[in-house]
């Protein structure tokens, strides 16, 4: 376990040196990116702003709902996006058999491999908003309600890498059309960036227990507000867990069934 | 004691069958029907250890089948493998310790980052200890001309490049068995030559078995005294390389464009007809006994020729006479 | 009693399978596509509902008003997305441009057919995006020819204003290496400030001001406005005269910024 963390750190380490490396174009490529997230942002503050709530959800209220799942996105892109990669560069170029072939755990290796710039912008964002958002809100802080933030972001992250891992897996059968399949999942996530009441009770419930991204913006927002469904913030850890064994199993099914026929 | 047991170890994929147009497709969702395809169909042979034996087939012989069964990637339909007493799958860390793989072209290296930054990374994953890796590391980059190249990333690398990091990134944790897959593939001939003094220096100082997978016979004539040649799935040799060399690569193929059909051509003596067609025949001749050039003028004088070519001895043809028996005439002559 | 059951089974089983076979006809890419756009459409949809649940209006628009708009601009978007930002540096770099320096308006003449013909492509596409916004969301459309010819003219104009704009940003952008991180920055501007995330006339009047200063909103906002009914066709005049002046003035800009790029690049030896 301590030998994969050490290696878990070298490999970050190269990464880091990378991205050093090439600043400029690195941060046009952020720079660029920034703007997606920040248009998103900025299209609350107009709205929001002029109305006196959202379904009883004040401006600063729905930023901290936007922040959270925002930073929790970009958390996940920044440690797993190479996990969408599997099909496409992995198993139709073959490349999972030099993975195979290492004496260290193959998904391990997937998931560290290659660093997802992509979520600086959104963690940025995400981090700006909600750190913006928690100091107008003026919130009565205890220790279990900063125990309840931390825990959900790590949780909301994993949620996301799970359903990054689940339908990637697929790309043991079906190769480059996997990221389609995944694509599909992720985009789900985007009901999560506003108060959940807003949408029919159907939709809650998918995003509570089917595509349960809720978890990562909805209830811990509502716990750390005083609001009605914070209690279950707490399922969010072992929801997150749930999910990561469940990924992880099906994807010993699909290595399975890669060694058994090849590819 | 072997190094590497194989027994009797079979592959058999299964391909599921569709008839074309809608109806098909309807037809496999409800009931599926597959084909069964042997790819490798039971083979058995023992490697002892310092040993460098090339493995050669036509494409789809089931060359590559065999590596992914021995690397531990596939499991075998049937049979045993033993590689330093371990089944390669089932105990595939500890197997992967002591294994080194290249699969031709594509490179285990990161494509972003730097060479010495790769090497580093790979050898923390196998724990080379820092001095050895060290000293290594000056050896090989020393002998296959590295230096310069260290912070260069694998993006910018000829294939010639890739190819020479490639091995070092393979040996640099001192594999007991390495299995190079087409390494020499699309090289000119001095990184070729350069690439086969570095595996013999290799095998030679450190012991280190080597399995060979080639389309190269020049790979094959410098580093193994031993061939083993597979076809639709079978062994159908594994021998020294010399007696290959000694039957068959002495024979070679002329193609004459002929002008208009022939009678039966009666060929010289020591020459074969491989083919005879309207425009074109095909004489098999040993080099030993006549030259080219004598069986052309031979032939030109009795026939009317508008062109010739002259064929050297492929893999596929060798492999044809081995399959066809031609090896056991030649024993029996 | 059996048998009929079990004959009933299998022709809906074939029926569906014929039904899976037709949607997997379509490529995958395509339902990415759809379902990504479904989604958007109800987050927002639900969004705007809650918006409107304290109040009558919002920047002088009704909730059906501002659904109608941001539906019919949502399904329009993609049209914004049609750039050639990130094919024109190897077209400068390949030298094909250069060939065209006498006569840069026919090349960008048929750019623009090129740009039309993907762009209806794409419209086709949108199809079941409509359908599912008329039957799920209660889209209305205009009954008025008039209102749809207004619409279709003034779509073209913008479309054409934005052509002339990525012209003048593709010169620039020429000089990055990054020209994807470009079209990624305009994709996420346009969408803001061409009035699709947020119909123009709830942004405070200084915010109005920007977006109308950049062209998107005239490709965009303006014809979307008049097909939702939000813009009267009284305003027509006034609608031409401005667009025309955006078309002649970006037009001569980027003739002129686009003769110095290839001088640039023909005196590096490109």
């Amino acid at each position: 376990m301590g030998r994969y963390l050490k290696l878990y750190l070298w490999f970050w380490t190269q990464r880091l040196k990378v991205l050093l490396e090439y600043p400029a174009s690195t941060l046009v490529g952020v720079a660029a990116q920034v703007l997606s997230p920040a248009m998103g942002v900025l299209t609350i503050w107009v709205v929001v702003r002029q109305v006196p709530d959202l379904r009883g959800w004040s401006y600063d209220e729905v930023l901290l709902i936007y922040g959270l799942l925002t930073f929790s996105l970009g958390l996940s892109f920044i440690f797993g996006q190479n996990i969408w990669f599997l099909g496409q560069n992995y198993i139709r170029t073959g490349g999972l058999d030099h993975l195979l072939v290492r004496p260290i755990n193959p998904l391990f290796q997937l998931v560290v491999e290659y660093y997802g710039y992509g979520g600086m912008d959104a963690a940025l964002v995400g981090a700006v908003v909600t750190v913006k958002a928690i100091l107008a809100l003026g919130i009565l802080w205890s220790p279990l309600k900063v125990l309840a933030l931390l825990l959900s972001i790590l949780s909301g992250s994993a949620i996301f890498m799970a359903f990054f891992l689940i339908p990637s897996v697929s790309g043991f059968w079906i190769m480059d059309s996997a990221i389609s399949v995944t694509s599909v999942f992720y985009l789900t996530h985007q009901f999560a960036k506003y108060p959940l009441n807003i949408y029919p009770r159907a939709v809650l419930m998918m995003l509570t227990w089917l595509l349960p991204y809720a978890f990562a913006s909805y209830y811990p927002a509502s716990y750390l507000l005083g609001k009605e469904a914070g209690g279950l913030v707490w399922a969010g850890p072992f929801v997150a867990a749930a999910l990561l064994f469940l990924g992880y199993r099906f994807w010993l099914f699909g290595l399975r069934h890669y060694t058994s026929t090849g590819s | 004691m072997p190094i590497i047991q194989v027994e009797n170890i079979s592959k058999v994929f299964r391909i599921s069958q569709k008839d074309p147009g809608l109806g098909g497709a309807i037809k496999a969702l409800f009931r599926p029907r597959y084909q069964d395809k042997v790819a490798v169909d039971g083979i058995n042979f023992t490697v002892e250890p310092g040993e460098v034996v090339g493995y050669i087939g036509v494409n789809g012989a089931g060359k590559s089948t065999t590596i992914k069964m021995l690397t531990g990637i596939l499991v075998p339909s049937g049979g045993q493998i033993r590689v330093l007493g371990r089944d390669p799958h089932r105990q595939r860390v500890p197997n992967a310790r002591d294994i080194g793989v290249v699969f031709g072209q594509r490179s285990q290296l990161w494509w972003d980052l730097a060479l010495i930054e790769s090497l580093n990374l790979i050898a923390k994953i196998y724990d080379v200890e820092p001095a050895r890796y060290k000293q290594l590391l000056d050896q090989f980059t020393e002998t296959l001309e590295l230096k310069e190249l260290l912070h260069v990333p694998i993006r910018n690398m000829s294939l010639g490049q890739k190819m020479r990091a490639e091995l070092v990134a393979t040996l640099i944790h001192e594999p007991k068995i390495v299995y190079l897959d087409e390494p020499t593939i699309g090289l000119d001939l001095i990184v070729k030559e350069r690439i086969r003094e570095f595996i013999k220096q290799q095998n030679r100082e450190s012991g280190t078995t080597v399995i060979l997978t080639t389309h190269d016979l020049g790979d094959i004539e410098e580093l193994c005294p031993r061939v083993m040649i597979i076809d639709a799935g079978k062994l159908i040799y594994d021998g020294p390389l010399g007696t290959i060399k000694d039957r068959f690569g002495k024979f070679r193929e002329i193609t004459f464009d002929t002008a208009g059909s022939l009678d039966p051509f009666e060929p010289p003596t020591g020459t074969q007809v491989v083919t005879q067609e309207p425009r074109k025949l095909v004489l098999r001749f040993d080099r030993t006994v006549t030259t080219a050039s004598q069986l052309a003028s031979t032939v030109m004088s009795r026939v009317q020729v508008a062109d010739f070519s002259l064929a050297e001895p492929d893999l596929s043809s060798i492999v044809k006479q081995i399959y066809g028996g031609a090896l056991q005439k030649e024993v029996s002559q | 009693m059996i048998q009929a059951l079990r004959r009933t089974a299998t022709a809906y089983g074939v029926f569906a399978a014929l039904i899976l076979k037709r949607i997997m006809a379509y490529p995958l890419g395509f339902w990415v596509q759809f379902f990504t756009q479904f989604i958007v459409m109800a987050v927002t949809v639900y969004f705007w509902r809650g918006v409107y649940l304290g109040q009558e209006t919002l920047g002088s628009l009704n909730l059906r008003q501002t659904l109608t708009y941001i539906m019919l601009a949502q399904l329009v978007m993609p049209l914004l997305q049609v750039s050639l930002i990130v094919h024109f540096g190897s077209w400068l770099r390949d030298g094909q441009l250069a060939i065209e320096l006498l006569r840069p308006v026919d090349f960008q003449v048929q750019n623009f057919a090129q740009q039309q013909v993907g762009s209806w492509i794409l419209l086709l596409q949108q199809l079941p995006l409509l359908v599912v916004a008329w039957r799920l969301f209660g889209l209305e459309l205009p009954a008025d020819p008039k209102v749809w010819m207004a619409f279709t003219i003034s779509l073209l104009s913008g479309q054409a204003i934005l052509l002339f704009f990525d012209w003048i940003f593709a010169c620039l952008a020429f000089y990055t290496t990054d020209a994807f991180g470009f079209y990624l920055a305009r994709t996420a501007i346009a969408g803001f400030f061409g009035g699709v995330l947020v119909p123009l006339a709830m942004m405070p009047g200084w915010l109005q001001a920007v977006a109308y200063s950049i062209p998107f909103a005239q490709a965009i906002s303006v014809p979307v406005s008049l097909l939702s009914g939000i813009t009267p066709l009284s305003d027509l005049p006034r609608i031409w005269l401005v667009q025309g002046l955006w078309l002649i003035g970006l037009a001569g800009l980027s003739r002129l910024i686009f003769r110095f790029a290839l001088r640039t690049v023909t005196f590096q030896g490109g």
